[in-house]
């Protein structure tokens, strides 16, 4: 594709707010044994997930709820799924939470409902994340047989006291179990999620638990920063937010882990990874994944392309080219909107939440800062506008910015590093 | 309104004290016993109108207030009680109000003795010729040792003691005596109310719809209601709306007279056109020559005085041209700090005169402010005949290499304290290069310690320390001894090889290293990492006497961004964006305004 073309296609997508229909699906599942004190995602955990008053049927009820509601609201806007207004899903995400914890019939109801009402294309990348526990991973066999294609396992380190320190239930051998049973069972993309720049760890554990994960032959690492939010303070937790509160012991513990993070060591962590990975020939194809060529998750590239998803679940973010929406993370209220209440209550409605309308300069910031989070970056030509010439100018000077072979600009690795001084500056 | 009293049953009188001596508090008995004020209006510290007064317990402003008391003798006579600052830094408010009177009531509190303001104040009564009335205050406190202070008062005065009035303000006892002595011992005022006019302004207000509203003392002659009246000074010609006395608050009257002290509403919009220490005179019969006024209020401490968000710059300046009418005592011109951004450089009577301004500006005018630490002013001789400037702000102070020779204020400094104080307080003093001149006792146990010293160490906390080394019975009076040669350095703090103008400091150079160590592993710890490595030096000249370094920035990322992210992080960066454009930038650094903020607000302590 020639320059000039791909800088066209750039500004054409960047400034495009219609509303289209979603080439994706994701599915927030909010239920997990036990809370990680780090994780900042909607769960519910204890007697909701697990025992005699677990909330799952419920959840189970209503998301199918949900998702025929949806699906009305999209079959009036674009026509019947398949139709060439509304091709069918290119992918499917069912994340969480723990969503291997859904008994497999629940995931083939759901899949039914979403291939009745949505279409899901031949091709599909189909993925559920899980967690590598015996007792959490679900059937990996029977999910292949229901379509998956992919499961994502949050092994989040491979070394034993970091997993302990972390609050994590399994053991690091759970990890090279859980990955030879979804092999085993026909799943054809693995991925593990893995933290750096945890309290108290080293470049040392870091390295060995890179070289263990490579040992087990997944098709594509996320390897993340350990970051510790405080959604309360951003704001996010009030009855229509879609975080739910911090619980006390998880502010405890991230209080005392945060002092001990090191961005010094965090940056050499990181640099080891991307050198380690590009040695194994794999493509960091985003600040914080890599993939075994062809296994890229196509479901997270489309947030990145910013193609339209339709979202489901408590908590969980849609967009469709023209407004980002959320539901808020309350369950009990998810729930009640969504459930039937017979005759006498009300019809079952959309669950409360929030939504924000995306303006062309909102679009075209997005479309720079995600474009740049990958590496395909923008067109060149991208960076001669003038809104962005100044910041762009500055980035390759501060080799923040480089331009590849293929004439599109692309962050260097201390760019991915310190990517938020510059998108602080497109925003 | 109130009735004409002719000029022999007319007395002008001050209170003068040490702080916390009971000046306020005998003030209102006096008002109280002569029904000046009933006690239904009756608050405490009825003079002290101004909340921070209340507060800190201190008179700032001067005040006036007429009482009417009916003597012993039968007749009705007019007391003037002019009142008077209590602070050191206050003592050239003292001297217009002395000016203004004949006579005045020295308050000793009768548990403590003489304290350095009781000598200072003292010193600048007899100096206007006053009549003293010596007042041992709080007799009624078991703690009181009337004896020994009044053979004190006798030693180190020399007042007889028989002149000396036994009182309590809190509950009565005495005050009718004091009356009495004010009629008895001061002498009515002189000035023939024939004679052209001549009124001393010895303080003003302004009042929005009267303009400025000048306190003025009659000399001589008699101003009635409708006289045009001329500034000698300013050469502003008025029609004054008003005329009166205080009540304390303004009652109008028809007339004044020579002897008495009264309000002029000028009408005036500028108080420039009316100063402090001008002579009102009537157009109609103008007098010859104008009264000798006074010296002009010389500042002796300087600090820069900004806004802490830049856009309220201009609420600062206005803030400042409407305290200036009610305090004319402070000087302020515009500068700019590339590290403050706008503000002004102000300059003050002394370190309790520059807190009392910043609160004013903060309180009546609900900024928010940030001073830089305060400088006395320098004065430098340039090399090769180059001429003389003088330096109040450490950052203007010239490169070493142009300098031939540097001289800064001295002054003398007496500490009244008992004497098992002495030897920490040496200590204080000579730490900050004090020379000790001599010790007198005041009575067994307690001594006037004299210094010389450098006007700059007294500025930086010494009061506080001096407090503390004494468990707060050391008192401190100084006055102005003139310029002396100085081993000083100014010390730079360099941020990525720029100088920090807000952060410049003129020290001796013996402490130069230490304190420029200081500042920079403070400012090591307040600048957050960049992308860059910054190396912070403080230097003298092209000397670099300490270094730190902020190590680069090796990580600002999003770890995670996906499909329910991205309107959050969007937020993120826009604060992180907000952030950025709030700092301050310093060549290529950007530095928080937090970090200057703490950086000055360390020095305060």
């Amino acid at each position: 594709m020639s320059s000039a073309v791909a800088f066209r296609e750039h500004v054409a997508a960047m400034t495009d707010v219609r509303a289209r229909p979603p080439v994706g699906l994701y599915v927030h599942v909010p239920f997990c044994v036990s809370l990680c004190p780090y994780c900042d995602f909607v769960v519910f955990a204890g007697a909701a997930a697990r025992g005699p008053a677990n909330r799952i049927a419920a959840f189970e009820a209503a998301v199918a709820t949900e998702l025929e509601l949806r699906a009305d609201a999209l079959d009036e806007a674009f026509g019947a799924p398949g139709s060439v207004a509304r091709p069918a899903l290119d992918t499917v995400y069912l994340g969480g939470g723990t969503p291997s914890l859904l008994p497999t019939d629940a995931v083939a109801r759901l899949l039914d409902t979403v291939r009745r009402r949505f279409g899901v294309g031949p091709d599909a990348e189909i993925t559920i994340e899980a967690n590598p526990g015996p007792d959490e991973r679900g059937d990996p066999g029977a999910l292949a047989a229901l379509g998956v294609t992919r499961i994502s396992f949050g092994a989040q380190s491979l070394d034993r006291a970091e997993l302990r320190r972390l609050g994590r239930r399994h053991h690091p051998e759970d990890v090279a179990d859980a990955v030879a049973g979804a092999r085993s069972g026909g799943i054809g993309s693995i991925n593990l999620d893995l933290l750096y720049d945890l309290p108290d760890g080293s470049l040392g554990t870091w390295i060995e638990t890179l070289d263990d994960a490579l040992d087990l032959e997944p098709d594509h690492l996320s390897l993340y920063a350990l970051t510790l939010d405080d959604p309360d303070a951003e704001g996010l937790t009030g009855p229509d937010g879609d975080h739910v509160p911090t619980t006390r012991g998880a502010r405890r513990w991230r209080d005392a882990a945060l002092p001990s993070q090191d961005e010094d060591r965090a940056a050499a962590q990181y640099y080891h990874a991307v050198d380690r990975l590009a040695a194994h020939g794999w493509r960091g194809y985003e600040i914080s994944n890599w993939a075994r060529p062809g296994h890229e998750s196509r479901h997270n590239l489309a947030y990145w392309d910013r193609r339209p998803y339709e979202a489901v679940g408590p908590g969980a973010h849609a967009f469709d080219g023209a407004t980002r929406r959320w539901n808020a993370a309350h369950l009990g209220r998810y729930v009640e909107a969504l459930a039937p209440n017979g005759a006498s209550g009300p019809a079952p409605h959309l669950p409360p939440g929030g939504h924000e309308p995306i303006d062309e300069g909102t679009a075209a910031a997005e479309a720079t800062i995600l474009g740049l989070r990958t590496d395909r970056g923008l067109p060149r030509a991208a960076a001669e506008l003038p809104p962005l010439a100044d910041a762009f100018g500055w980035a390759i000077a501060a080799e923040l910015l480089s331009i590849d072979a293929s004439d599109r600009i692309v962050l260097t690795t201390r760019g991915r590093l310190l990517s938020n001084e510059l998108f602080a500056r497109l925003v | 309104m109130t009735s004409q009293i002719p000029q022999a049953r007319l007395r002008n009188f001050s209170i003068i004290a040490h702080i916390d001596h009971g000046k306020s508090t005998l003030a209102d008995r006096l008002l109280e016993l002569t029904h000046t004020i009933d006690a239904r209006q009756m608050t405490s510290q009825v003079l002290d109108s101004m909340d921070l007064e209340r507060e800190k317990g201190i008179t700032i402003k001067a005040r006036a207030v007429r009482l009417e008391y009916q003597a012993r003798d039968g007749q009705t006579y007019g007391l003037n009680l002019i009142d008077t600052p209590g602070h050191v830094d206050f003592a050239y408010e003292v001297s217009h109000s002395l000016q203004a009177c004949e006579g005045a009531i020295l308050v000793v509190d009768a548990t403590q003795g003489i304290e350095a303001q009781t000598l200072a104040n003292v010193h600048l009564a007899l100096r206007e010729g006053l009549t003293l009335i010596p007042v041992l205050n709080k007799i009624d406190l078991p703690s009181a040792d009337p004896t020994t202070i009044i053979d004190e008062l006798e030693n180190v005065l020399a007042i007889p003691r028989e002149e000396v009035i036994l009182a309590s303000a809190k509950d009565g006892t005495g005050v009718p005596d004091i009356l009495e002595a004010i009629v008895e011992r001061i002498p009515a005022p002189k000035g023939d109310p024939a004679k052209p006019l001549q009124g001393l302004i010895f303080d003003s207000h302004y009042d929005a719809y009267k303009g400025v509203v000048v306190y003025v003392r009659l000399a001589q002659g008699t101003l009635r209601l409708h006289d045009d009246i001329r500034l000698m000074g300013s050469g502003a010609r008025a029609e004054p709306l008003e005329l009166g006395v205080f009540r304390p608050q303004l009652v109008p009257v028809k007339q004044l007279a020579a002897g008495e002290v009264g309000y002029i509403a000028t009408g005036l919009k500028s108080v420039r056109d009316a100063q402090v220490g001008d002579t009102v005179t009537t157009v109609a019969d103008p007098a010859p020559q104008p009264l000798p006024g006074y010296q002009p209020a010389k500042s002796l401490v300087f600090a820069g005085i900004y806004p802490v968000s830049g856009e309220d710059y201009p609420l600062l300046r206005d803030a400042l041209e409407k305290l200036h009418l009610n305090d004319a005592s402070f000087t302020y011109e515009p500068e700019s700090s590339v590290a403050l951004g706008f503000g002004f450089r102000c300059g003050f009577l002394g370190l309790l005169h520059m807190e009392i301004v910043q609160e004013r500006l903060e309180r009546e005018f609900d900024l928010d402010l940030i001073a830089s630490a305060p400088s006395v002013e320098y004065h430098v001789r340039l090399l090769h005949g180059r001429g003389e400037l003088a330096v109040d702000n450490p950052a203007n102070l010239p490169d070493p290499s142009d300098i031939e020779s540097l001289e800064e204020p001295w002054v003398k400094l007496s500490v009244v304290t008992p004497a098992g104080y002495i030897g920490p307080l040496m200590e204080l003093t000579t730490n900050r290069r004090g020379n000790f001149e001599n010790m007198e006792y005041l009575d067994p146990a307690r001594v006037v310690l004299h210094f010389e010293m450098p006007l700059s160490e007294l500025i930086v906390d010494y009061f506080d320390q001096l407090k503390s080394r004494s468990q707060g019975y050391a008192s401190m009076d100084y006055e102005e001894l003139g310029y002396r040669p100085a081993n000083l350095a100014k010390v730079d703090i360099l941020v990525n090889g720029e100088p920090v103008d807000a952060l410049s400091l003129i020290v001796h150079r013996d402490k130069a290293q230490p304190v420029g160590r200081a500042l920079a592993e403070r400012l090591k710890q307040l600048i957050p990492r960049q992308m860059f490595e910054i190396p912070i030096q403080a230097a003298i000249g092209s000397n670099v006497i300490a270094r730190e370094t902020v190590r680069a920035m090796r990580k600002n990322v999003l770890a995670k961004c996906y499909g329910g992210d991205i309107t959050r992080k969007r937020k993120l960066l826009e604060k992180q964006k907000e952030g950025k454009q709030r700092m301050k930038r310093v060549g290529s650094v950007e530095i928080p305004q937090e970090a200057f903020l703490a950086m000055l607000r360390m020095d305060e302590g």
